[in-house]
């Protein structure tokens, strides 16, 4: 069950980034080759209409922050001030930890909720966006729901960590695919230049 | 009063370790409900319009580009490309190692991410070749930091967003001055490496740099294709970023081919992740600053400091201070979006350029990636040469001190950061 959400969140948050940056390179390629006088292609292409295509990809964004910021959490990618929590002996350190982990807990439930309110709130409008015209609670739903989880993730955290210690940390220094780079060949001009020496 | 309040809560929820970006929204609710009669509803509010701009998209789309770029290809070429041109001059590999950050800055908007590039590939070639651990540590360590003067620039982004200033102006304000640090940081290099005797290479020849650069011109193309596009009007920041991921992707995947296409995924879960983590602190951090401002701290900060007859030198000096400090705890982006919104209506009431003053933080935060305790350069170089953080923090020290004269420099002559955006934008 949370093997299925975890996969879930994971293709979302990939996939919007990555039709969100096709989405704005085609807006940016029709609004020049829309410009292109070539008879027949020109006036195809100015029939179509990306006006929407900036909306959707902020819209896309947000759903990716959301969730992301989700998913950040169950890998530890949200950094914190650990340098003084790190001076203390374990016992303490401990709470501290399980401190700041239920605060994100609270804090992003609270947010939820607000959200959850809000959006019920502009449900019953008719609201809609400006270009694309879908309705304003179906984008704002990625608030609730996006906090919603995250609190769930904050909470399932604080739960691995009472029970194992161990706590996901995200290592901004691992770059993957380096480690097969260093392994290639030498770059010539690097290996030969260094035999002159 | 409230300021000192806020602050002190911020502060202490910081310290416990927890995310900055949920010390930030804790503080600010836990101020609304228990001190004033703001109607909550206004933070709901705050947190759907927060991130609703387009120019903050380009910060996803950078690291995006920047993900594709850091799996080697284009950076070993563009090392070979450096070393080629520079590579016979005292410091060699070093020297080049230098030039490769500048010209991989280009590209690329974060900082760690040059260090990772780069300092990869020529660090286990430095000591290969001779040089001593720490030499080679000590160069890309504060060399990375170029990562975020030199545009594109995540941090810059970072500041537009929350000051209101043109991103394409801060970037082309980033150029000189980005120039004028990778010159000094190699003349350090090359004073440290003549006095101590280290290696050499060959020197190249124009049939060998030619060739060099005709393999680094994918790469190199880049840097046409956003800069370029920004300042003929071509794309808008933002456009020109995703135009750089889409550039990026097809350059590792096809033309390099370092990339399998089964890896990218991958690296869309790994930008993602990265992008939605920045934009956590942003919505946050929106939220922050929409309570100094119903509190009027800004305006009475400003105030104050005016009343006191601070002039423009010794603010300046109180900001660069203070931004050093909490370089010391924060990573910039954190520092940028807590800090500009505070600093900038002072800034502004003293007459200071808002271009200018956003390069000082940038220069600022470069600084502040490259010692501890929270250097994130310094982490990252600790993850490839295997160094601890105090020796690290003792290698680095000679280019820091260069950094620490540049960063006087750029505050008080305003002409090097304004010259190039004045000249293109008038």
């Amino acid at each position: 069950m949370i093997k299925i959400l975890d996969h879930l969140e994971e293709w979302l948050i990939a996939s919007l980034m990555g039709v969100a940056t096709i989405i704005v390179f085609v807006a940016v390629v029709h609004r020049y080759a829309s410009g292109l006088p070539i008879p027949v292609v020109q006036d195809y292409l100015i029939t179509l209409n990306t006006s929407w295509a900036q909306e959707l990809t902020i819209y896309m964004f947000v759903w990716m922050a959301k969730f992301g910021a989700a998913y950040g959490v169950r890998t530890g990618i949200h950094v914190g001030i650990d340098v003084v929590v790190n001076q203390l002996n374990t016992p303490w350190r401990n709470k501290f930890i399980v401190f700041g982990l239920l605060a994100g807990a609270t804090f992003t439930g609270i947010v939820g909720t607000l959200g959850a309110k809000f959006v019920w709130a502009i449900g019953h409008t008719d609201q809609v966006s400006a270009d694309l015209e879908i309705p304003m609670w179906m984008v704002y739903m990625a608030v609730p729901l996006g906090s919603y989880l995250m609190s769930f993730r904050f909470l399932q955290v604080t739960w691995q960590f009472i029970k194992t210690g161990e706590l996901p940390k995200h290592d901004h220094s691992f770059v993957e695919g380096l480690d097969e780079e260093l392994s290639k060949e030498p770059s010539p001009a690097l290996a030969t230049k260094g035999a002159s020496k | 009063m409230s300021a000192l309040i806020i602050f002190v809560l911020l502060f202490a929820l910081m310290l416990t370790g927890m995310p900055i970006s949920i010390s930030l929204g804790l503080t600010v609710l836990i101020f609304l409900f228990t001190m004033t009669d703001v109607p909550i509803e206004a933070v709901a509010l705050k947190l759907f319009t927060g991130i609703e701009k387009f120019e903050i998209m380009a910060i996803p789309f950078f690291i995006l580009a920047g993900n594709f770029l850091t799996h080697g290809g284009v950076a070993r070429r563009m090392i070979n490309f450096a070393t080629s041109m520079v590579g016979h001059w005292h410091g060699g590999l070093a020297l080049g190692g230098v030039m490769a950050c500048a010209l991989f800055a280009a590209v690329s908007g974060s900082s760690p991410a040059t260090v990772v590039a780069i300092g990869s590939i020529v660090l286990p070639a430095m000591v290969k070749q001779g040089f001593p651990n720490k030499f080679g540590a000590g160069v890309i360590t504060t060399s990375g930091a170029l990562g975020i003067l030199i545009p594109p620039s995540i941090v810059m982004v970072m500041y537009s967003v929350s000051t209101n200033t043109s991103v394409g102006k801060l970037f082309m304000a980033g150029v000189i001055p980005g120039l004028m640090l990778a010159f000094l940081l190699g003349l350090t290099t090359w004073y440290l490496a003549r006095k101590n005797g280290y290696p050499r290479l060959a020197k190249a020849t124009w049939g060998e740099r030619l060739l060099a650069f005709r393999k680094s011109a994918w790469g190199l193309l880049l840097i046409v294709v956003v800069m370029g596009g920004i300042y003929s009007g071509v794309f808008t920041p933002t456009e020109a970023a995703a135009m750089a991921a889409v550039y990026a992707f097809i350059v590792a995947v096809f033309v390099y081919k370092d990339l399998s296409l089964k890896q990218v995924p991958k690296v869309l879960l790994d930008s993602a992740s990265m992008s939605a983590m920045l934009l956590y602190i942003i919505t946050n951090a929106v939220l922050f600053s929409f309570l100094m401002t119903s509190e009027n701290i800004p305006q009475a900060m400003a105030e104050w400091i005016t009343g006191k007859g601070l002039g423009v030198v010794t603010f300046l000096i109180v900001v660069n201070v203070l931004l050093l400090a909490a370089g010391n705890v924060m990573e910039p982006s954190s520092i940028v979006l807590i800090m500009a919104p505070i600093l900038f209506p002072v800034a502004m009431k003293l007459g200071i350029d808002p271009v200018h003053f956003g390069i000082i933080m940038v220069v600022n935060m470069e600084i502040g990636m490259c010692h501890p305790p929270v250097g994130l350069n310094l982490y990252v170089a600790s993850g490839i040469t295997k160094m601890g953080i105090s020796e690290l923090t003792v290698a680095v020290a000679p280019w820091l001190a260069t950094m620490m004269g540049f960063l006087i420099l750029i505050t008080y002559v305003p002409q090097i950061s304004l010259w190039l955006p004045n000249l293109m934008y008038n």
